[in-house]
């Protein structure tokens, strides 16, 4: 579905990812994980066009997507929830909401809004709030539910756990099942690299702006190598 | 209570002591008295008789009650109120009238760059002086009539805001200000210079007044039709824009790029068109004036008269059309009413406006986002306000 090629780009002079190659098939949850600075939210932003890559191609359904402006990524189908929510705080949920479905017009908003309720009935009772006013919890939910308003065939998620109680973070992470099981592949970001590799089928381990390993969720976690540098053992 | 005082005390001073060196020493003390009883008057007032809670409780019924009559009607009674006025007034009230829509139309337009975009503009009123100059021009040099003129000023008028937008996309806040104000001197001294086209500092002389049939526009009441309706057409496409996708989407600019870029919104197009639509409106508030002042030179476009415009825009609050007409009418009606007070008029005014920031910053029908915006610390506001404003259309 989407295949990254030999991908460099820079975040700002900094060379943030040198040469990388992800595949991910439909259906799929993948997920990136590595420390900081590595470019895994670097990786995200050239997916989704807002930072061009300098080298390589980024090929989506077959179709090269790397000179295509932002905008235009998220109507062929690919929607990024950026890192730290990004919601619009002083718009209503709803608001908010409409804003996700922004390229999709106000027919297919109508449509898309029950099915949204449905996986967030917290967002319904929320409707006409102010968006700033949510729980952390809530506005990773929210900021989730916006980039699903675009319908997209893929879901990039950067960093759904950041700032939220564990236990929280597991209703996201569960909400992220959900989401892939009805038909949305999903790339997710990581730091909770434990929570992460359990969520997903196959994983990336990145380094210093390379992948340095590549297997199923499984095999990762199980990994002598992974669980020392990443999962604390 | 003490310490109170003498922060009171310590402000009026002050007031007094940068108010000598213009007015005397008698005025200065006169002014320090009147400022320190108007504040503690205040705070008295504040604390005992009349609550914050007492004036919320009075806005809030009086915005049921406005809620409850349907808006199109409130919008048809201003709409004849202001067709039969100027039966009640005389040429000089008509003429200000005249002036107050004109900047009416200019201050709408700016609204939609500053209030929805948020992209601080200083030289809107270079597309003023663009939109005055192009019909002088078209009307002198090549005959054309107001109508004829009409079109092409607005499209050479939205070129023009593109193509201050295009340098100016990559920057924000302070120094897209300076960049803006750094077009709207170089219009002005470009129209004060390039004599073979603009007469230069003398300007342009025996602008052709409109004509509808065989009426030729000469008297004050001519011009205060024509500016009404063209007052009501820019309200209305204001309004519309606002609640459109479009307008959404410079809200959403506004509030947060990056999350914008990802919701799929063309930042780059809609702030290019935010600036051309803007100055659209300026530039349409040109032809009207040259229109009626028969004469343009670059006097009339100086910096001063953007701050004025920006300062409608903020009194009057951001984003808001009712609030951003009754700022217009505000700034262009109080200077004529105070002309008694010759020089402290400004003064007032400056005076004015200091007090509105400090007890009323979001402008005084500014709507409840940028009230939650300037008070964070309010939650009433912020909670429940919204609910019953806020009507998503799409």
């Amino acid at each position: 579905m989407l295949i990254l090629e030999n991908i460099h780009a820079s975040y700002g002079p900094i060379e943030a990812l040198k040469g990388i190659n992800i595949e991910i098939k439909e259906k799929e949850i993948v997920c990136l994980i590595g420390g900081n600075g590595a470019g895994k939210s670097t990786t995200l932003m050239t997916i989704s066009g807002i930072n061009r890559p300098k080298r390589g191609r980024i090929l989506f359904e077959g179709k090269e997507i790397h000179n295509i402006p932002p905008h235009r990524i998220v109507q062929i189908g690919i929607s990024q929830v950026p890192e730290g929510r990004r919601i619009l705080p002083k718009l209503t949920v709803r608001e908010n909401l409409e804003m996700g479905a922004f390229t999709r017009g106000k027919k297919e908003t109508e449509r898309v809004l029950p099915w949204i309720y449905e996986i967030f009935p917290v967002l319904k009772e929320r409707e006409k709030q102010a968006g700033g006013t949510l729980s952390g919890g809530e506005q990773q939910m929210l900021a989730i539910a916006r980039a699903l308003m675009a319908k997209p065939k893929l879901l990039l998620l950067d960093e759904p756990s950041l700032g939220l109680a564990p236990i929280i973070a597991g209703k996201i992470f569960k909400i992220i099942r959900e989401i892939n099981d009805k038909g949305v592949t999903v790339l997710l970001v990581e730091q909770n690299a434990k929570a992460a590799l359990k969520l997903s089928h196959r994983g990336y381990v990145m380094e210093t702006g390379r992948i340095v390993m590549e297997d199923s969720a499984e095999s990762l976690l199980n990994d002598p190598e992974v669980r020392k540098a990443y999962l604390g053992e | 209570m003490i310490k109170k005082f003498i922060r009171i005390l310590l402000l009026s001073l002050w007031f007094g002591a940068i108010t000598f060196p213009f007015t005397g020493i008698r005025n200065a003390i006169l002014l320090s008295i009147s400022i320190m009883a108007s504040l503690i008057l205040w705070n008295t007032l504040s604390k005992g008789i009349i609550k914050r809670e007492g004036i919320e409780i009075v806005s809030k019924r009086i915005q049921t009650f406005s809620s409850k009559i349907p808006r199109r009607i409130l919008a048809l009674f201003f709409i004849f109120l202001f067709l039969i006025l100027p039966l009640f007034m005389n040429n000089y009230f008509i003429d200000i009238a005249n002036l107050t829509g004109i900047y009416i139309i200019l201050a709408l337009g700016l609204n939609v760059v500053v209030g929805l975009a948020g992209l601080l503009n200083l030289g809107f009123v270079a597309f003023y002086a663009i939109g005055a100059y192009s019909y002088a021009i078209l009307s002198t040099q090549v005959n054309f009539s107001f109508w004829a003129s009409l079109p092409i000023v607005i499209l050479l008028v939205g070129i023009s805001g593109i193509l201050l937008g295009f340098p100016a996309l990559r920057l924000k806040g302070d120094y897209l200000a300076i960049v803006t104000l750094g077009f709207g001197e170089m219009t002005r001294l470009v129209l004060n210079n390039w004599d073979s086209v603009t007469k230069g500092p003398n300007g342009i002389l025996n602008i052709a007044p409109p004509e509808v049939g065989s009426i030729v526009f000469r008297e004050p009441i001519h011009y205060y039709y024509l500016i009404l309706i063209f007052v009501i057409l820019t309200t209305f496409a204001i309004k519309r824009i606002n609640n459109s996708k479009i307008g959404r989407a410079w809200v959403a600019i506004r509030e947060d790029e990056v999350a914008a870029e990802a919701m799929g919104i063309d930042t780059v197009r809609m702030k290019l068109l935010s600036f051309s639509f803007g100055a659209i409106w300026a530039g349409l508030g040109g032809v009207l004036f040259a229109a009626k002042m028969r004469f343009v030179s670059p006097e009339s476009f100086t910096f001063f008269e953007s701050v004025i415009i920006l300062c409608m825009v903020i009194l009057g609050g951001m984003g808001s059309i009712a609030g951003v007409i009754l700022g217009a009418m505000i700034l262009v009606l109080l200077p004529e009413a105070l002309r008694g007070f010759e020089h402290y008029r400004m003064l007032a005014l400056g005076a004015g406006l200091i007090l509105m920031m400090v007890f009323k910053p979001e402008g005084i029908l500014g709507g409840p986002r940028r009230r939650a915006e300037l008070r964070p610390d309010d939650e009433r506001i912020y909670m429940q306000e919204i609910e019953i404003i806020s009507k998503p259309k799409f």
